[in-house]
This record gives structure tokens, sequence and C-alpha cells, in this order.
């Protein structure tokens, strides 16, 4: 999830202190821990399953484009660095052999479906 | 704060309203959403010919960094434009384009009082039994606007021209654009999209139409019995292929779960109503393309939503809510519509 979890972790943090000073309008509270709070949902959701994902879908993108590559470091960030090399790939291959490589094609459109699967949302309105 | 903002809107309508005296704003609240502007609404009270008015306001303004960039004046003449038509839409008062009075552009309209936009609530009584009567209305309303003459309606002079031909290329540029500028990752299903699009592109429209730009369940104003008594966010409107109205109208994104065109009736019934009100027809091939093309579209706005926050032009959360709420909904929207998914 774009932007980074930590980074808007960090800014909600800074929200919610703002808004426990007891002179902020209770509108203007309301509607900045609304969201917040539905952010911090959303967060929630993407936590447990983040390294997980990305370590999967790091490995069917090699395995499909016969990269090399490795998933040592499990910081999300470094994970996610790899992740936009390997999909970067994998757009550039798919230019490529688009009406030319049928097989090729079918497993790369099999991968960004499963991708979009890895990723869903729950509460997801498509 | 909220607070601080009363005494200056109302020094600033007071400047114009030279008839009146005691002017007041109180009440002064700030609407949720609204992520391309910061969106209050306000009771305004002043005395005039002996007597005391009041009226309730809605205030629209820049935020410092915004969802999507338009040009206010362009979404303030749409709205003057319709108003008084058969498409409902609130009063346009006051647009200031200048930073001194509000720190940022702002307008000031009519507020439509009394009526819903949120979509959830559409999911539940009282308005379960109103989707049939409110998609003749929404899609009724969308076929008016298509049919509108821009230049009778004067909106020739402020919306950029374009010729048919070049409708779907003026578009599909600048929300890759847009995509290009903003991406914090890369999008292999939006870019195998545009792939498609510009290898497969629509034919001219038969006419030139306003295109609202954002019409969908959200953006009008409902009551419990079907009906739309305001089209609102206007801010991207321009003249272009009023498929494009229709298609952003069928973005899977705005089924809500119900695969159902805007969560209420399916897609077929309302491209029906459209082309009855619109008296225009939607080729299937062409209107294929200008949903899928609203499928990049709304993957642009999200993902620029998310660039605007991670550069610090707008810390707001409302800012996060679309690129993480929306981003994988747009992508498998943009599979279902590929017939991928």
């Amino acid at each position: 999830m774009k932007p980074d979890v930590p980074m808007v972790l960090v800014e909600m943090a800074g929200l919610v202190a703002r808004n426990a000073a007891p002179d902020v309008p209770a509108a203007d509270r309301a509607s900045a821990l609304g969201l917040t709070a539905a952010l911090m949902g959303f967060a929630a959701q993407a936590w447990d399953g983040a390294a997980h994902n990305l370590v999967q879908e790091n490995r069917a993108i090699r395995a499909l484009l016969g990269l090399q590559g490795s998933d040592e470091d499990l910081r999300l960030s470094v994970l996610s660095q790899e992740n936009a090399r390997l999909r970067q790939a994998l757009i550039d291959r798919h230019a490529e052999v688009e009406g030319k490589d049928p097989a090729m094609e079918a497993a790369i459109w099999a991968e960004l479906v499963a991708s979009t699967e890895r990723r869903m949302v729950a509460g997801s309105p498509a | 704060m909220t607070q601080s903002l009363e005494p200056r809107i109302a020094a600033y309508v007071a400047g114009r309203m030279p008839n009146a005296t005691g002017v007041a704003v109180d009440s002064l609240s700030r609407i949720s959403g609204g992520a391309s502007r910061e969106t209050y609404r306000f009771r305004l009270s002043w005395s005039e010919d002996g007597r005391l008015h009041e009226r309730k306001m809605i205030l629209r303004r820049d935020p410092p960094a915004s969802l999507i960039d338009t040009e206010r004046r362009i979404e303030f003449e749409a709205y003057r434009a319709f108003h008084g038509s058969s498409v409902p839409v609130p009063e346009m008062l006051w647009l200031e384009e200048g930073s001194g009075p509000l720190d940022h552009p702002f307008f000031i309209a009519e507020e439509i009082a009394g009526y819903q936009a949120g979509p959830a609530l559409l999911w539940a009584e009282p308005y379960l039994g109103t989707h049939e009567a409110l998609a003749e209305r929404k899609w009724t309303i969308l076929g008016e606007i298509a049919k509108a003459d821009p230049v009778a309606l004067g909106l020739d002079k402020v919306m950029e021209p374009i010729a048919p031909a070049d409708c779907w290329k003026r578009e599909l540029g600048y929300w890759e654009n847009v995509l290009d500028e903003d991406e914090a990752e890369p999008l292999p299903i939006i870019r195998a999209a545009i792939r498609w699009l510009r290898a497969n592109p629509p034919p001219p429209p038969a006419r030139l139409s306003v295109v609202h730009g954002d019409y969908r369940t959200g953006n009008f104003l409902f009551d419990t019995e079907g009906g739309i008594h305001g089209i609102l966010d206007w801010e991207m409107a321009h003249l272009g292929d009023p498929l494009e109205d229709l298609g952003w109208s069928l973005n899977p994104v705005w089924s809500f779960g119900r695969e159902l065109a805007g969560g209420l009736v399916p897609e077929a019934q309302a491209i029906a109503i459209w082309e009855r009100a619109s008296g225009l027809r939607a080729d299937p091939a062409a209107l294929k393309w200008w949903t899928l093309f609203n499928c990049v579209k709304g993957q642009a706005i999200w993902i620029s939503s998310a660039r605007a926050f991670i550069s610090g032009g707008n810390k707001e959360p409302i800012m996060v809510y679309p690129p993480w709420a929306l981003q994988n909904a747009q992508d498998r929207a943009t599979l279902k519509v590929m017939g991928r998914l």
C-alpha cells in the first residue's frame, strides 16, 4: 500500500495528539478522527500479511521472467524496493510479448490476477 | 481551526453585499471528504431592507495540495451554466481566485439542505426501495448533461476547445501523464490497459458535450423517494465525448461491491436510460473504451492523492483513504473491464 504504512501511522499519531487538545471544534475532531480510524483499520489488515505477500509476489515474478534475486532482508521497505524493480520488469516484458507470445502473455495475466487477489483489501468496492 | 474562518468569511461577503448590514457567519463546520477541495457549511445572516435574513451556505476552498488539480473557475461556471435547468445544481454566489481573503482560492454557494450524498446510506432503509427511481433520475440527468449545448450555455468560453477526433487522445494523454509523474510504484495492470486503449481508439463522438468528469453515485444529493436535488463536484468538467461520463458512471469501483451500475441497477438498464434521455446511442465498443479509460483515470486520481501525501504537500488523512481503499479495487475493476477477471 502506498503511501507506506509507517509514514501514515507517524502522521496519524500527530493528528490524534493534536485532536486531544480541548479547544478543537467537535466537527473538526470528528472528521479527523473518523478517517484516522478507518486508516488504522486498513493498516491493521495489511500488517500481518505484508511481508509474506511481497515475498510471494517477488518469487512469482522472478520465476515467470527467469530473473535472479533474493528476499533475505525482510524489512518492508527493502522488499518493496525489490518488488518495484520486478514489477517494472514485468511491465516491460508484458509489452514485448503482447500479440507475439500468447503463452507468456497468458502467464503474465495470470500473475497479475493473482497479485491483485494477494493485495485485496477487505471491503473492496470492486 | 474552522472558528477563525467565520469572521473572515463574513468580512468577505460583506464586501460583496453593499446593501447588507450586520453580515455574520456562524455554525461553520467542515464536511468530511473532499480530497480535492476543503468543503464547509455555514449559516450567513444579515440585515437588508429592514429585515433580518438567513441563508445556509457552502464554502469550497482549495487545499495546500489537491487530489485533483483543476481550475476552480471552470467548476464555478459549470455550476452557474446549469443552474435553473433540468440539471439540478446549487446556486453559485461568489468566486474568489486570489489567496488574500481566506489564504487559498474558494467559492461560496447556496447549500441545498435536507438531502444525503453518502452512498453507504443507499444500501439500507429507507433507501433500499428507491434504487430504480434513483437510477432513472441519475442517468436521465446525465443524458440531459450530454444533450446540453455547450455553446448555448456559454461554457465554450471557459472550457478548453477540443476537436471531436482528439477527445480520447487528450484525456488519455493527460491522465497517463499524471500516472507518469505521481506513481509511487509500477502499475502493470494499468500500463497494460493504457497500451490496449492506444491500440484500440474509439470513434469520434457524434457531438461534443459538457463532460461532468466525476458523475457517480456519491456526487449527487438524493432523498428518500429516489429524487435527486443537486449534482455536485464539477471540478473536472470539460468539453468532450459524452460517453466519457457514462463510462465513469459504469466504472466498477462505483458499484460499491454490488455488481450493479452505480450500485443501483444492471448496466444495460443504466445505458438504456441514458440513451433515451440523451438521444444518443452508446456504441458498445466505444463505451467499453471509455469505461476502461475511466479505470485508468480513477487509478491516476488515487495515485496522485498518495503522491500529495508522500511529498508532504497535503498530510490530511483524506489523502490516504483513496489510495488505500481504492487502488486495489481499481486494479480489479480494470481486470474486469478487460475480461481478465
